[in-house]
């Protein structure tokens, strides 16, 4: 029923980090003002130079500090850990664990925190709550209508509060929180699943991030690293495909899902969870693989939460790439 | 309850529905009796006089997630005749938790949330059925004042079963300093003269003390000092029956264990279960709260009690097997490895 451990003791090479350790040989300064444009380019443009807080970068008289640095004794030092990045002069570090960083165009998963006159408040976990307004919704009765005050008066029969959604970043307002729209049919309201939240950063960009597996999973990779695992819809069954259907898209009834979905769902999420603590990049074609070898091995939905499965899990995925 | 996650009514629909399917599995594949790995360490705090820091259901290697609770206890000394002090000593427990494990809440709920963890831990440890009778220093004068302060530093559910696990073994690995009473007293008569030409050192036994301190434990003693000895003293004495926290999550008519944040949104009621293990005789129910609007019979709750102590049992021998094993790592596992050295 209930089993104990140890917390994992610190790495081996802990005592690694305690000695000083330099991006540059901190002796060859003189070779660093010189050849400095040849040198550099090679080391920032590849965008996988990982650095940690406190480890010097360059030196600042002739690079900018950006985000995530600091200048100390003339030199730029990172103050999170993350990628290093280089646009010209400016440095700045990409940390690895963040908040989500939106951009328009983006997909993101999102959850009701706040109804207002004409908008809904959404946590899509960004810095601020974005905002999702009454205009950018599709309403019943005809994609383009104009908005009457009748509509203002049930904004809780479309969206309340703990509703999750699946939406687009529209635009940005003068502070940077995010305008969303759900003015597509595939856009709008989540049911019939549940939700897994990973860091952000695990997200690749994909040509579609509505995804569905061939175990009657479809999968909804929010680039805010909200995951949506759900019952599979069939394309001719989706909402809205014969005009528009406000019923069947604001409903809060889930369909009738039988148990091999159920643990299907429940598989996949979990497969999510484990990608996400050995902090493995997740794309349709990963999460697909790691399905296949999940069911291959024979392994239980709840076993794959284990620490060997998961270490096995991923080591499989990086074998195969 | 206030910490509730919020969470769409087809999420709560498709976790009810999950749960009362006939082979029950829930969002991360456990079925309704599984509990989450949990991680368990003592003695994080040095300056403590036992410590104790709990987290159920991270990932192995992740930093974060899960809940986690850190636990420690620290006595003080307080006086019976002028203090508060009680005879015997007493027991007092905190509970704070950080804003950052409840970052929906706002301040003056946070502080109702704390207020209620804190009272319903201190009226469960505090009773006298669990006092720990080494917490006296001098009979009416000085006794020592437990103080066991609680963080909560994240809640990812669960977070009763957690708290009182990390209370129990932060008491399990508490340490009483050893205490011996002195007394000051006056000599008897005029000082012993030394008869001039008797340079003899033979003891005499016949006479007054010779010194003015006297360190027996003596009953009149007016105050207490701490020998100079190699460990940092005794336990506490009846430490195995520090009651364990069992939370029933009650969806009539099924119940269930370890619910995560948005099964506990999800779910109406849950009972609270707290047992001790006295050795030899059976379970005591040490305390017991039902939270939530949900309104079960009183012959359900009768049947809720039974199947809580059978996996309060099952829990507490778990618990007892790791805090004999995290004893042995702190105690001999030290001491060959300082050996080796």
């Amino acid at each position: 029923m209930v089993s104990f451990a140890s917390f994992a003791p610190p790495p081996d090479d802990y005592d690694a980090f305690e000695k000083t350790r330099h991006y540059h040989d901190v002796d060859a300064d003189a070779d660093m003002d010189l050849g400095l444009d040849v040198d550099d380019d090679d080391e920032f443009a590849s965008g996988s130079k990982l650095t940690c807080p406190g480890e010097t970068l360059t030196s600042s008289h002739a690079f900018m500090r950006g985000h995530g640095t600091y200048v100390d004794n003339d030199e730029v030092i990172a103050s999170v850990a993350g990628t290093v990045e280089r646009v010209n002069k400016l440095i700045s570090v990409r940390a690895a664990r963040t908040r989500y960083n939106p951009e328009v165009g983006d997909l993101v998963v999102g959850r009701i925190t706040e109804v207002q006159p004409r908008r809904w408040k959404v946590d899509a976990g960004g810095r601020q709550d974005a905002v999702l307004m009454l205009s950018s919704v599709n309403l019943p009765g005809g994609v383009q209508r104009r908005k009457l005050e009748s509509d203002e008066l049930q904004m809780r029969t479309f969206f309340e509060e703990g509703d999750l959604l699946v939406a687009e970043v529209q635009a940005f307002f003068a502070d940077g929180a995010m305008s969303l729209h759900t003015r597509s049919l595939r856009y709008g309201k989540l049911r019939n699943g549940q939700l897994v939240v990973v860091p952000p950063a695990l997200i690749r960009r994909l040509k579609s991030h509505f995804t569905s597996l061939p175990c009657g999973v479809d999968l909804i990779l929010g680039l805010n690293g909200f995951v949506w695992v759900s019952k599979h819809v069939k394309e001719s069954e989706q909402e809205g495909e014969d005009g528009f259907d406000a019923e069947a898209v604001y409903s809060n009834r889930n369909d009738d899902i039988d148990d091999a979905t159920r643990t299907a769902i429940a598989r996949v999420a979990n497969i999510i969870r484990v990608l996400a603590a050995h902090f493995h990049p997740l794309t349709d074609a990963v999460l697909l693989e790691a399905y296949e070898w999940a069911v291959e091995q024979e392994c239980s939905v709840k076993d794959l939460l284990q620490e060997d499965v998961g270490a096995a899990l991923v080591a499989a995925l990086s074998a195969q790439s | 309850m206030a910490a509730a996650a919020s969470v769409s009514k087809s999420e709560k629909a498709f976790i009810q529905a999950s749960l009362r399917a006939p082979d029950a599995l829930r969002a991360d594949g456990r079925t309704l009796k599984d509990f989450r790995t949990v991680f368990l360490e003592t003695g994080i705090a040095p300056l403590a006089n036992g410590s104790a820091r709990v987290n159920l259901g991270k990932a192995p290697h992740e930093g974060g997630g899960g809940t986690e609770v850190i636990a420690a206890v620290k006595l003080e000394v307080e006086d019976v005749e002028n203090g508060d002090g009680v005879d015997g000593g007493r027991v007092s427990c905190t509970v704070l938790c950080s804003p950052a494990a409840y970052p929906q809440l706002p301040a003056n709920s946070l502080d109702d949330l704390q207020h209620d963890y804190t009272t319903i831990l201190h009226q469960t440890l505090s009773h006298p059925t669990l006092h720990p009778s080494n917490l006296g220093i001098l009979p009416r004068k000085k006794s020592w004042l437990l103080h066991l302060d609680v963080t909560i530093v994240s809640d990812a559910g669960n977070a009763y079963d957690v708290m009182f696990m990390a209370a129990r073994t932060a008491l399990w690995d508490t340490k009483v300093p050893r205490t011996r009473g002195v007394q000051y007293a006056a000599r008897k008569g005029p000082a012993p003269v030394i008869p001039a030409g008797d340079a003899s050192m033979d003891v005499d036994e016949s006479g007054a003390p010779t010194s003015g301190f006297d360190t027996r434990r003596i009953p009149a003693a007016a105050d207490f000092e701490l020998p100079d000895y190699w460990d940092e003293g005794e336990v506490l004495k009846g430490r195995e029956l520090w009651p364990i926290c069992v939370t029933l999550n009650i969806d009539l008519p099924l119940s269930y264990l370890d619910a995560t944040p948005a099964e506990e949104a999800a779910t109406p009621l849950k009972l609270l279960l707290m047992f001790s293990f006295p050795a030899g005789s059976p379970p005591n129910l040490q305390g017991m709260r039902l939270l939530g609007p949900g309104e079960p019979q009183l012959s359900q709750l009768k049947q809720f009690v039974s199947e809580g102590e059978s996996y309060a049992k099952e829990l507490f021998k778990a618990l007892e097997a790791k805090l004999r094993d995290e004893d042995a790592r702190r105690n001999q596992k030290a001491r060959d490895k300082f050996a080796l050295r």
